[in-house]
């Protein structure tokens, strides 16, 4: 049995890995990057880091890899993955949506998106039976160029939107970064992770206190 | 080309296969010394749409036009052999072993094939049942040398909320999965839309942290104190009543999924640093008979908890002497024969396939440096010339 007090925290690449750890030490955990270099896995204190990219996050956790871990709920329900989801982190901010060139009134035949799953269950929702097409990098492009009639992206401002010629026509969901916390870690390494939820429960806003 | 086997199968290899053979018998043991008689039950079942799983099943057609499926699970099976061979309102105990197939997507890096080792209680609805099968539960993990912790829930909690706040049905099961993931903030979005009591949106609200040890119990009868809701908890603490030790068990009153095919307890087993549940359970009356109640092992995930095997070892001696090497296997030795009539070709052979010893024309030879059995063999071997 390793040391019950530590757990291991996937934490996705870049800027959500900054205002993660930073959340987390508010939260009282001594976390340090000091000496991380380029390792993709590091002692950082209070608990084991691993680094990755956002969508493999979910299954790190899923899977029991990592006890815990932080990423957007977006990417979490593309993922499918069955992960508890405590706390609602707040930063991250944005909303998916479903885009189309401005005025576009055309039928929904095809349609792009990084958000292949998401992007089915909304359409199938609306009985629309378009063929969704998975892309990696700027989706507004498949617009832009015909290749889809529609797109299902994330907007945080809307400005790139407009630069395009596109709008919002419908909003799918809203995402910000959530906790996420493996089924059987949650319940064998209670005393660490539930102090830890409540504490980021309080950072993160008013409406999630514990309530008893 | 070789190509691989079909996604979510692979083969077992020497190690594997024997590990399994030791893991499996340790349970039917286990199983059968509470009186749980082993069953056997067909792979191919008739395709039943109403099956929870059957947008998973792998289907077969029958040649007059029927549809089969590749069974999913044992316990429609067993329901099947309880109504159609024994009383299906008295006790009966059964245990099973065998492959199951779910048709998943591969990408879940989940296998499709599996094998699972389980037990049904049928005939009987009552807690000291229940707590017989909680604690077998524990006793597997515990008897294939895994600590156990079992974690407890009741899904009659969340019906029972459910009904005092009239959930509509068509959103019970997004709110159950909500519940069920702990999302509070996504809880908390979906009740602020019903017109709820404070009293009863803060329980709605609570259910998913009511979770730990026993003492949680106490908090739930404040958190929820009315008769439906009570008479759930009351239920769980009846079982929990039939326990000397409780230090393994754990509570969860959030565990939501399958609210309607779960009607008493529901269970899984965790063991420490492996992020998976080992087995689940629960019980589920009237669903496919009056009274039944059980659990299943997936055994692949079992042997994925456990240490590294080492369960296959070759044999002991390899022999180009036939009558010599049925002395060897009459006292227990296992011999390989040798199929190589050249010795030094033979001994090639051994080597390279771990084999100590070498029996030929030429006697006994012990091709490792450590020979503890050199003796005892040599004693055989001499003692039957006589």
């Amino acid at each position: 049995m390793s040391d019950p007090d530590k757990f291991t925290l996937a934490l996705p690449k870049g800027r959500v890995m900054e205002e993660s750890l930073e959340i987390l030490q508010r939260a009282g955990l001594t976390l340090t990057l000091n000496g991380k270099g380029r390792a993709l896995r590091f002692d950082a204190g209070d608990a084991i880091i691993i680094e990755m990219r956002n969508s493999d996050v979910p299954t790190y956790v899923d899977l029991g890899v990592a006890d815990a871990g932080i990423v957007g709920k977006d990417v979490l329900v593309e993922s499918g993955r069955n992960v508890y989801e405590p706390v609602d982190l707040g930063f991250q901010a944005c909303r998916l949506s479903f885009i189309r060139p401005k005025g576009a009134s055309g039928p929904v035949r095809r349609v792009a998106s990084k958000y292949p799953h998401i992007a089915l269950t909304y359409l199938r929702g609306l009985g629309n039976s378009a063929e969704v097409i998975k892309l990696s990098g700027s989706v507004e492009l498949a617009c832009l160029t015909g290749l889809a009639d529609g797109v299902v992206d994330i907007v945080q401002t809307g400005g790139t939107l407009r630069a395009n010629g596109l709008e919002e026509v419908d909003v799918i969901m809203q995402s910000s970064a959530r906790l996420v916390v493996n089924r059987a870690a949650l319940k064998l390494k209670a005393q660490t992770l539930r102090p830890l939820i409540t504490r980021l429960r309080e950072l993160a806003g008013s409406s999630q206190k514990t309530p008893i | 080309m070789l190509g691989a086997p079909p996604e979510g199968t692979r083969f077992g290899l020497p190690d594997e296969a024997a590990a399994r053979v030791r893991i499996v018998t340790t349970l039917q043991t286990l199983f059968d010394s509470w009186g749980y008689a082993l069953v056997d039950t067909p792979v191919l079942e008739h395709y039943d749409p109403a099956h929870p799983r059957a947008a998973q099943s792998f289907k077969l057609s029958d040649r007059d036009s029927g549809v089969l499926a590749l069974r999913s699970d044992f316990t429609p099976a067993i329901a099947h052999l309880v109504r159609s061979h024994f009383d299906e309102n008295a006790p009966q105990r059964f245990q099973y072993c065998g492959k199951a197939w779910q048709a998943i997507n591969p990408d879940f890096a989940r296998t499709r094939e599996f094998t699972q080792v389980g037990l049904e209680l049928t005939g009987i609805s009552n807690p000291r049942a229940d707590a017989e099968l909680i604690h077998l539960a524990r006793e597997a993990v515990r008897e294939v040398g895994l600590v156990p912790r079992v974690e407890l829930g009741n899904p009659g909690f969340v019906r029972a909320l459910f009904d005092l706040a009239e959930v509509p049905e068509d959103s019970q099961e997004t709110l159950a999965n909500t519940i069920d993931r702990k999302d509070v903030a996504g809880l908390e979005e979906m009740l602020d839309s019903y017109k709820l009591s404070p009293d009863l949106k803060a329980a709605l609200l609570g259910v998913a942290d009511l979770y730990g040890d026993v003492t949680i119990l106490n908090e739930a009868r404040q958190l929820a104190p009315w008769p439906e809701t009570l008479r759930a908890l009351d239920d769980l603490e009846a079982i929990l009543a039939e326990f000397e030790d409780l230090d393994e068990l754990l509570l969860d009153f959030g565990r939501a999924r399958r609210l309607s095919y779960y009607t008493g307890v529901t269970f899984q087993a965790y063991t420490f640093d492996f992020g998976q549940p080992l087995l689940g359970g629960g019980r589920y009356d009237g669903a496919l008979l009056p009274y039944a109640a059980g659990f299943t092992i997936g055994l692949e995930r079992l042997l994925l908890a456990l240490p590294p095997h080492g369960d296959y070892t070759p044999p002991l001696i390899l022999s180009l002497d036939d009558a010599g090497a049925r002395r060897l296997r009459a006292a227990g030795y296992r011999v390989e024969r040798g199929l190589f009539a050249n010795v030094d070709e033979a001994r090639a052979y051994t080597l390279a396939r771990g084999i100590p010893y070498l029996l030929s024309d030429a006697g006994l030879e012990a091709l490792t440096k450590n020979k503890p059995e050199y003796d005892d063999l040599l004693n055989l071997l001499e003692a039957n010339y006589v």
